[in-house]
């Protein structure tokens, strides 16, 4: 024990040999260890915030007809649920389970008497929407509504949709829909507020309105789907598994499955960060291979000698291996600092990310310091270190002796 | 009859120069009992250092046998001729090659540490050669902090802090001036006979000469 780390002491010595070098190397792994682990950290909040915002946006889980999901409705709620308060009270006794919100997509045609827009509504509680999205739906003006109000029916309208509509809160419109039937109807309503997703394709269409409202205007006692609420998305696995286990007469279908944009991001944001990564890695292995194979070349005389002392050509390797982990060990001290210190002042700083392609609203930048990716990259740059000074004095340590000897 | 440590016959040695063959050494023949300090002289380029490459395991040869100890060094692998030297035979160079970032202890203590020797038997051993070499006042500074002759006699510390069987000096007192020679010839008889140590030396040198037991001529890669 005490015989390695006199061995780790002398590398510590040869790392010290040339300190200008050796610094620019200790820099470039550090720099290298501190941009995997913020591209990291920004990579699992990104994702994070987009798995948070794609739950709050489809429910940790969708309960719906088993052929909802496969077939087109012919008729509009063809494969809408019936007892849906059934099951909406059975799911609510799970303590899991924080909210139940029944959803009723319909679409028809909205008008102000001057104009008519296509629109994509939704039956709904906006309150208890409202609740369950959180930051995810951002109310601009008026208020949101309940789940059943007296008087005329008020809708919310998406952001776009408004100002199409000239539409304000309080002002009165008109929609015109097709009943499960396949008759047309129509109904007044009054704005209540306006709210934008942050998709500007959604809010160009959306419209919010109360589920008993727009039940009496298909002629339906049906819902959609249920959007079902955990606690903690990571519940969702489990949760979904038990309810699937349960119900085989329903489709349970989970936020991931529904979430194209969030799966899409996450291949294409890990594409970017492993080929990031690909690309440090490489710059620090040549750099600390550049680095130790100049120390090779000046040390090719006394790596001669250690061999006619005995030094076997892996002991020799492995000399410069410690010399290429030391390298790596404070590379990822300091790059590790670097992280944090950079964490904690985008934790301090409100710096805003451009929106994303396909949305409206920009969203802060923030990083996570995440063990696991500190661990991960902090391997990494070690172990890379590690093998470039392998691969760097594997020849050198096979030189013959009177050869290394004789170098100048 | 005192066996021979070093015992070769017929050795010979070649070495490629493009197209041609350049012999370095000729049948040579060399019998070293134990504790002899044998000198082997000769000009530049007579095939000296070959013939220590070869004793000190450093280099192979291309006929002939050579017996360390009574042991054929034949056909060995260099993880054999690796083990062989890190056991039984001790170097010291001309250009002393002491490792510049280990103090004068560390320096003598490398052998010790290949050899797995343990933590508290090390240390003693170091101490004792040191002591012998008359360097424990130096034992933490680094060799640049050292003379000639002090990294010298670090040197002859470390070749023979393992007592090997056979220690082979290239030009141990080139480097040194007259006085200091004679210190490092004297120290190196002192602490081979002590440690029963037999000497293999390349030397222009008269003063080493005259210490020694034998002197052998090479001219040509052949032995007078």
């Amino acid at each position: 024990m005490k015989a390695q780390l006199e061995l780790l002491r002398f590398a510590w010595r040869n790392v010290l040999r040339n300190r200008r070098r050796s610094l620019a190397t200790v820099i470039i792994a550090a720099l290298g260890a501190a941009a995997i682990m913020i591209a990291g950290g920004f990579a699992l909040y990104t994702y994070d915030a987009l798995r948070e915002g794609a739950a709050r946006e489809f429910g940790h889980f969708t309960v719906a007809h088993r052929e909802f999901f496969q077939r087109d409705e012919e008729t509009p709620l063809q494969y809408g649920l019936e007892n849906y308060r059934k099951l909406s009270a059975a799911l609510e006794k799970d303590q899991r389970v924080t909210r139940v919100l029944p959803r009723l997509n319909f679409s028809g045609l909205i008008s102000n008497g001057d104009k008519s827009m296509v629109f994509l509504g939704m039956g709904a509680d906006a309150r208890a929407e409202g609740a369950a999205r959180g930051v995810f739906l951002k109310l601009l003006e008026g208020s949101l509504f309940g789940g059943d109000e007296p008087g005329a029916p008020r809708v919310l309208l998406g952001s776009a949709l408004a100002k199409s509509l000239n539409a304000h809160p309080g002002t009165p419109l008109t929609l015109l829909t097709t009943t499960v039937e396949g008759s047309m109807n129509a109904v007044d309503v009054e704005v209540s507020g306006i709210v934008s997703t942050g998709w500007p394709e959604i809010d160009k269409r959306l419209v919010y309105a109360p589920l008993p409202a727009v039940q009496k205007l298909l002629l339906t006692d049906k819902v959609s789907a249920l959007a079902v609420y955990l606690e903690d998305t990571a519940m969702t696995p489990a949760a979904l598994a038990d309810w699937q286990a349960r119900d085989s007469i329903h489709t349970f279908k989970p936020w991931w499955e529904q979430a194209f944009y969030y799966q899409s991001v996450r291949a294409l944001y890990n594409r970017i960060f492993g080929l990031l990564g690909i690309i440090i890695a490489v710059l620090v292995f040549f750099s600390v291979a550049n680095t130790l194979s100049m120390a090779v070349v000046e040390r090719t005389r006394e790596i001669g000698t250690l061999r006619a002392l005995g030094a076997l050509p892996g002991e020799i390797v492995a000399g410069f291996a410690r010399e290429g982990g030391l390298i790596g060990v404070l590379g990822v001290v300091i790059g590790m600092a670097l992280a944090g210190l950079t964490t904690a002042l985008l934790l301090g700083l409100d710096v805003q990310m451009p929106p994303p392609p396909g949305r409206s609203e920009g969203y802060p930048l923030k990083v996570y310091a995440d063990p696991t990716i500190y661990a991960v990259a902090a391997s990494v740059i070690v172990v890379l270190c590690i093998v470039a000074a392998w691969f760097v004095s594997r020849k050198a340590s096979r030189k013959t002796i009177v050869e290394a000897l004789g170098h100048v | 009859m005192n066996a021979p440590v070093i015992d070769l016959r017929g050795i010979a040695k070649h070495y490629r120069m493009g197209d041609s063959d350049v012999p370095a050494l000729q049948g040579i023949d060399l019998a070293v009992t134990r504790g002899a300090f044998v000198a082997v002289k000769g000009p530049s380029g007579s095939g000296k250092s070959t013939l220590l490459n070869i004793c000190g395991l450093l280099d192979g040869f291309d006929a002939g046998s050579y017996r360390l100890d009574g042991e054929d060094m034949s056909g060995l692998d260099e993880t054999a001729r690796t083990l062989i030297r890190r056991r039984r035979i001790g170097f010291v160079f001309q250009s002393y090659n002491l490792v510049p970032v280990m103090t004068v202890r560390e320096n003598v203590e490398y052998p010790l540490i290949l050899l797995g020797m343990g933590e508290d038997q090390r240390i003693a051993r170091v101490a004792e050669t040191l002591a012998l070499v008359g360097l424990e006042q130096l034992a933490e500074r680094r060799p640049d902090h050292l003379s000639g002759g002090q990294r010298q006699r670090v040197a002859i510390a470390r070749a023979l802090v393992k007592s090997p069987a056979l220690v082979i000096a290239d030009e141990p007192t080139a480097n040194l001036d007259s006085a200091t020679a004679t210190q490092v010839i004297d120290l190196m008889r002192g602490l081979g006979a002590r440690h029963g140590a037999t000497f293999l030396i390349a030397t222009h040198d008269d003063r080493m000469t005259a210490h020694c037991d034998e002197v052998r001529t090479l001219t040509d890669g052949v032995m007078q």
